[in-house]
């Protein structure tokens, strides 16, 4: 259990949690339940929350897979800087987002949820985690001159490179300890 | 490309007539279950007082009980393993039907999570309803305790509102952890909280006896809508509409909702008069028996999976490859193994509750009873297992992982009468190409002195290259003159082995990232001009 990224689980729970959100204010404001305003509040919050989390993080270790047009958001969120990299102040900011939802029926779903993000957001800002954003690499043209540095200086035939050398072809080389055998 | 129809049937028909099957049977479910209650005379003062939300609950719920029940039976692998290998079934399209357990499971999933979310939003309806709607001339029928009742105390302060509440929490968890995303970078995350079903299934029974919906019992002796002459007439008095007009002076004001008449009632046209109150009862829980079976039935299956996984295994050598690969070799009694099958390894000294898949490299013969899997050294067990095997390897037995076994399904190849095997295989470095080059020369050696040089076609594609010529290794010449720099051109491939195998029947095994997958898929799927057609069959883990 030692490489666990928490920061990913919770990702998706807020992400999810947002979209559970935004549906229950949308269902209450338009049937103009009883204290259809806290559902108006549950639609913006669980926008806003959509958008924040919608860019993942780049992982510690290996490729990370982008959501479908990530890029933009990336672009947003990198600007709070501090604000959106550290993950206990999103831990407290989704707390504090999700409790007025907390008193309509039809968004308590979304408060559970959320609060339940900011938990796993918690744990992984205690265990040092951060939110960074995926870069894109600039696509490197391939350089057609690079690999013709200087022309071939012996007559052909020419034996290819490694048997020019000295040393041994097979540095560090593979000897099987027990031969293979093929049934 | 052309889609061909014989291989689009031969490829996908039997899975989308299955998947076909299993959507008209959750139509046919919903829709009896809907008009059961929108229309079934025990459920007319319960439907009066809930509307809509009673029969999208009650309708959502026996969906539900059949992919809880369904979802389940395609994690007994031990179970399908068997089928799969006996000689029952024998067809191959069964087989690679039963493939696709996988993608079952997924789907009976996903169906579970937005059809929990319609009950559980007709249910908050309900619970509104109970409370506005409070009966008062048959206080039997009521959840609420009184009229204006908090809603939320019918949700959360009764057995099936809290275990309703807890399970869509557990659902929201294990739905989470189990996206695509996480499974590829986490796998542990989706590993653990998925176990998390069997509190999920535990609640589900507890929930469904709380026996909160009842159905009236006397029809005969109280039709319902009848008419009661002791009863003074309040407000809330169930009067159908047709009554109104029959008896203007009897009727009082509106009729809160415009229900639809039960049909012998208008065709007596008689006004019938209640004999006695109506009874209600609750359900009989029907969830108990759609999921008992299957719950034990995988809880039996992982019951052996784990008897039969603690005889431990012995190691008898481990073999370190280029970039960062471990051979490691074993033997442990009675253990019979068929090429494609891949086992589970734990080592409890690495890790007490991981455990991983790697399929077998080499496995035991009549004649020799050692078996071999590959590993490559990616993530943390991998890593501290080969760190286990290399540098701690005086330790004595306790390092001896204990292993399960596991028949996974790509055996397949037997069913095809095997008279030519194209071996193509993508890496990025060059001496990854190391782990099986003996392998591989030994086997063009061998067919090459039976005579038989065309039985394997061996190519080799380097995808990643610094433009530098890379050669596998000095005595490796038989590959060295295979290998090909860039990616291989999968179009071009199909097109030379259809040509050169025209009007027969071809096995595409894949085993590698989703993206090969699906221009494989594709293409074996296309048509092609010689008549030839292929069948994609690929394995993952993920």
């Amino acid at each position: 259990m030692g490489q666990i990224e928490w920061a990913m689980w919770a990702n998706e729970q807020a992400l999810a949690a947002g979209l559970i959100m935004l549906t229950g204010g949308i269902v209450a404001v338009a049937g103009q339940f009883k204290g259809w305003y806290f559902a108006a509040y549950a639609i913006v919050a669980g926008v806003l929350v959509c958008l924040l989390e919608y860019p993942r993080s780049k992982r510690i270790k290996g490729s990370t897979m982008e959501r479908c047009g990530q890029k933009y958001l990336t672009a947003v969120v990198k600007l709070f800087g501090p604000l959106t990299r550290n993950y206990y102040i999103r831990a407290v900011l989704h707390a504090a987002l999700a409790v007025p939802a907390g008193f309509l029926l039809s968004t308590i779903l979304g408060t559970v949820c959320l609060a339940i993000a900011s938990g796993i957001y918690l744990l992984a800002a205690v265990r040092g985690e951060e939110w960074r954003p995926i870069e894109q690499k600039p696509r490197e043209r391939p350089h057609m001159g690079d690999t013709i540095k200087q022309p071939p200086s012996n007559p052909p035939p020419r034996p290819p490179a490694e048997a020019r050398r000295k040393q041994p072809p097979e540095a560090g080389g593979q000897v099987n300890p027990i031969p293979v055998e093929a049934e | 490309m052309a889609l061909s129809w014989r291989s689009w049937l031969a490829n996908e028909g039997s899975k989308h007539l299955f998947l076909f099957f299993w959507l008209s049977l959750n139509v046919w479910f919903f829709g009896k279950t809907f008009l059961l209650y929108y229309q079934g005379l025990q459920y007319y003062y319960l439907h009066q007082m809930l509307g809509l939300g009673l029969c999208v609950s009650r309708a959502s719920a026996s969906v539900l009980n059949l992919n809880c029940c369904l979802v389940l039976l395609p994690m007994c692998r031990v179970l399908l393993a068997f089928l799969r290998g006996s000689q029952r079934v024998a067809s191959r399209k069964t087989r690679r039907l039963l493939d696709k357990s996988k993608t079952f499971h997924v789907t009976c999933g996903v169906t579970i999570c937005i059809f929990s979310v319609l009950h559980v939003a007709a249910h908050l309806v309900n619970a509104l309803n109970f409370s506005e709607n409070y009966n008062e001339d048959f206080p039997a029928i009521n959840a609420a305790n009184y009229r204006g009742e908090d809603p939320r105390k019918l949700l959360f302060a009764t057995v099936p509102g809290l275990t309703g509440v807890i399970m869509v929490l557990v659902l929201f968890l294990m739905c989470t952890a189990s996206t695509y995303a996480i499974r590829v970078s986490n796998y542990d995350i989706f590993w653990y909280t998925h176990n998390l079903f069997f509190v999920f299934y535990i609640l589900l029974m507890l929930h469904v006896s709380g026996g909160v919906l009842k159905y009236q019992t006397n029809l005969e002796e109280h039709p319902p809508g009848c008419f009661n002459p002791n009863k003074t007439l309040r407000q809330n008095m169930t009067m159908p509409k047709a009554f109104e007009e029959l008896f203007p002076d009897y009727t009082t004001e509106c009729f809160p909702q415009d229900l639809p008449v039960p049909e012998p009632f208008v065709q007596n046209n008689l006004m019938r008069i209640c004999s006695e109150e109506p009874k209600f009862q609750s359900h009989f829980p029907e969830t108990w028996l759609w999921i008992s079976g299957p719950l034990c039935l995988y809880c039996v299956e992982r019951l052996y999976r784990y008897i039969r996984s603690n005889k431990p295994v012995t190691i008898t050598s481990v073999i370190s490859h280029p970039s960062n690969v471990l051979e490691v070799r074993m033997v442990k009694d009675d253990f019979k193994a068929r090429p494609g099958q891949y086992v589970i390894l734990h080592c409890p000294r690495v890790s007490t509750l991981e455990s991983h898949p790697f399929t077998l490299t080499m496995c035991p013969t009549d004649t020799k009873a050692t078996f071999g899997v590959h590993l490559k050294v990616v993530g943390d067990w991998t890593e501290r297992f080969r760190d286990l095997l290399l540098l701690h390897s005086n330790q004595d037995a306790e390092i001896l992982p204990i292993f399960q076994q596991r028949r996974y399904p790509n055996d397949d190849w037997k069913c095809y009468k095997l008279r030519r095997l194209y071996f193509v295989w993508v890496c990025r470095d060059v001496e990854s190409f190391r782990w099986f080059a003996d392998l591989l020369c030994m086997l063009h050696n061998k067919l090459w002195q039976e005579n038989r040089p065309d039985y394997i076609n061996i190519q080799l594609y380097l995808s990643q290259t610094d433009g530098i010529q890379k050669i596998i290794g000095e005595k490796y010449q038989a590959l060295n003159s295979r290998l090909l720099i860039g990616r291989p051109r999968w179009k071009l491939l199909f097109d030379e082995i259809a040509k050169c195998n025209r009007r027969k029947t071809i096995g595409v095994f894949c085993c590698g990232p989703n993206k090969i997958s699906k221009i494989l898929h594709k293409l074996s799927n296309s048509s092609n001009s010689y008549g030839t057609r292929f069948e994609y069959n690929k394995e993952s883990f993920s």
